[in-house]
């Protein structure tokens, strides 16, 4: 199984598809670093719980303009209560240094643009051998269909935490270019929960910044290999590359924007897309749809990917190859 | 007396409505070069993936080695090396890394046959090279090389002159030659063409729309048809001379075919001589696997 897993990670790097997901990553990046940079310096001398108030204010106005949109409306009166809730304590929210930068980044990049690139690794694992004629040769030698499938899957999930790791570390190595790299002791308040129309603090935890990255990090790994599942399925469903990778940006990026307009829709919260942002519903932003605990979305990816498995292996194990 | 390297037996494929191959069943002997024939689209590659369990039997079964390919598909594949179809290869890899990729999904294949294999397919100076590069002949002998990894004994191989100039169909027709005779080594060659089967093959199968029509030895294919073929400077004179010797007679383009047997030609030839009959041209056809070909697939383009 090693030597599998071995043929199917080469063949991944040497389709350049990793670099491609790492290039992306390293630019996006720099970028969040270079504007928090620059959001540092101009705030230089102003005292942070000054800010902070001119921050509460700010979106105290937004909230009273965006009663049309409820979803935008709920996440700014739970950043509100959690923003407070700091500066209650004596505690600087969201200070701009290498650690929080990474810790961020589980955010940022857990809502659209890692589930994005794990399909882009993903997707044409299988397809791709269709696409290029080499799976005549691949499924011609004694290795039995389901164990080629799980070489590829497991060398997919090794990319996906691959990339993950390497989205924290370039986050790390980038802004401490810019910014202060000490900060992972900080202590940071996760679990803001918003029942109705108020905010529930009962489950709100202190940690340390490193612990709370972690777990936000945990959750994140967790469903971005639940997204390549979903990703190698198409990929084994479609015989064309394109058309995988063209039906997961689909359903990703449709999928986030669905569930942000139709937030009526109620049947959306069954959809794996709502309940992909597993850091952000961590830290304490409102799931979409209403009766989204976190263990509800755990659930419900771990459903979604076990399907989408049996449907791979299934086809896979089964079906005829035709050229 | 060995047991065939590969049995087909009474295969079918069907899908939907349409029978693509019907009841196709044959052996193949430790050492034999099977051939093939059949024209495009009379369903050879079709019953190639069967033999390799790219595609299941909609009926039927083969068996490789004494193992059914559907039921224990590691220990039958482990005796084959084949080429469906292309051989298409990973173009992003290198010769070398298609070996070693290959070799790592068989057992016990090492360095030492990555190197014997790439000399055989007379690649080595190449082997570091993308296969993006290749030409589609040395595709088509890294194909050979990948097939040949860990010593199979039966060899699959669709097509295999399709790209190759003629000095490369020699090469790979002495390479299988010599594979067969010296290692034993099982070879299934299909092809649509004639010339390719008889020169290479030690028997062939004809198949016709999805079914086989005929099997049997090239040598048989050969055989002396009874028949003669004359050319002659008056060739109403001759017909009537061999008519009245009560021999049939049918012309062509200006060439009397007679009927006879061997041993009654010379009495024909002295006959037409001492009568005055220039005789131009005598010869006793030999039916081409061509002409077999045709007959069998009653006239249909090769």
């Amino acid at each position: 199984m090693i030597d599998l897993i071995r043929n199917e990670v080469l063949k991944l790097l040497r389709r350049r598809r990793f670099t491609i997901a790492v290039v992306i990553l390293a630019v996006i990046l720099s970028a969040v670093t270079y504007g928090q940079y620059r959001q540092l310096q101009s705030a230089k001398d102003g005292d942070w719980r000054a800010r902070t108030q001119q921050t509460i204010v700010r979106y105290q106005n937004a909230m009273r303009r965006a009663q049309a949109n409820p979803t935008w409306a709920r996440s700014l009166r739970l950043e509100i209560a959690r923003l407070q809730y700091y500066l209650d304590r004596d505690i600087q929210p969201d200070k701009p240094n290498a650690p929080y930068i990474v810790r961020a980044f589980a955010n940022i990049a857990g809502f659209l643009l890692l589930p994005l690139l794990v399909s882009v690794l993903a997707s044409d694992v299988v397809s791709a051998e269709h696409a290029e004629g080499t799976d005549k040769l691949l499924l011609t030698h004694p290795v039995r269909r389901w164990r080629i499938l799980t070489s590829k899957l497991a060398a997919v999930f090794l990319f996906t935490t691959l990339l993950l790791l390497c989205g924290a570390l370039l986050g790390f190595t980038i802004s401490s270019f810019a910014l202060e790299s000490r900060g992972w002791g900080a202590p940071t308040f996760s679990g803001f929960r918003l029942t109705g129309e108020t905010v529930d603090f009962a489950a709100v935890r202190q940690l340390p910044l490193w612990q709370d990255t972690l777990i936000a990090y945990g959750l994140e790994w967790y469903a971005l290999l639940m997204v390549a599942s979903i990703a190698v399925m198409l990929s084994t469903i479609f015989r064309s590359s394109a058309a995988s990778i063209g039906t997961m940006m689909a359903a990703l990026i449709g999928g986030t924007i669905l569930t942000r307009l139709t937030p009526d829709w109620i049947a959306g919260k069954y959809f794996f897309v709502s309940a992909l942002p597993l850091a952000d519903y961590y830290t304490g932003q409102p799931p979409p749809y209403e009766g989204m605990p976190l263990l509800f979305c755990i659930s419900l990816l771990a459903v979604w990917a076990a399907a989408a498995l049996i449907v791979a292996y299934g086809l896979f194990t089964r079906r005829d190859v035709f050229g | 007396m060995s047991s065939p390297v590969l049995i087909a037996h009474h295969l079918s494929k069907t899908i939907g409505e349409k029978t693509i191959v019907s009841d196709v069943s044959f052996e193949i002997e430790p050492g034999e070069v099977f051939g093939f024939l059949g024209p495009n689209g009379a369903g050879k590659t079709t019953t190639i993936r069967m033999l390799v369990g790219l595609i299941r039997p909609s009926t039927g079964n083969v068996t490789i080695c004494g193992h059914d390919v559907e039921r224990e598909f590691e220990a039958a594949l482990r005796n084959v090396g084949c080429i469906v179809e292309t051989p298409d290869l990973y173009r992003f890899m290198s010769g070398r890394e298609n070996l070693e990729h290959f070799a790592r999904m068989r057992r016990g294949v090492g360095e030492a046959d990555i190197a014997r294999v790439a000399e055989l397919a007379m690649l080595s100076h190449r082997l570091e090279d993308k296969v993006r590069t290749y030409s589609l002949g040395m595709r088509q002998r890294l194909g050979i090389a990948v097939a040949l990894l860990s010593r199979p004994k039966l060899l699959i191989l669709d097509e295999p002159a399709n790209g190759l100039d003629p000095a490369g169909i020699r090469e790979m027709r002495n390479l299988l030659r010599r594979l067969s005779t010296d290692d034993g080594l099982a070879v299934f060659v299909s092809s649509h063409l004639l010339a390719e089967v008889e020169l290479m093959c030690d028997r062939v199968a004809i198949i016709h729309r999805g079914t086989i029509l005929e099997t049997s030895p090239v040598q048989g294919l050969h055989a002396h048809a009874p028949e003669m073929e004359f050319r002659v400077d008056d060739a109403a004179r001759a017909i009537a001379l061999v008519e009245s010797m009560g021999f049939p007679v049918a012309v062509n383009d200006g060439t009397l075919s007679i009927e006879i047997a061997e041993e009654q030609a010379p009495d024909v030839v002295l006959r037409l001589a001492t009568e005055g009959v220039r005789i131009f041209h005598a010869q006793r056809r030999i039916r081409t696997l061509e002409e077999r070909f045709i007959e069998a697939t009653g006239g249909e383009t090769v």
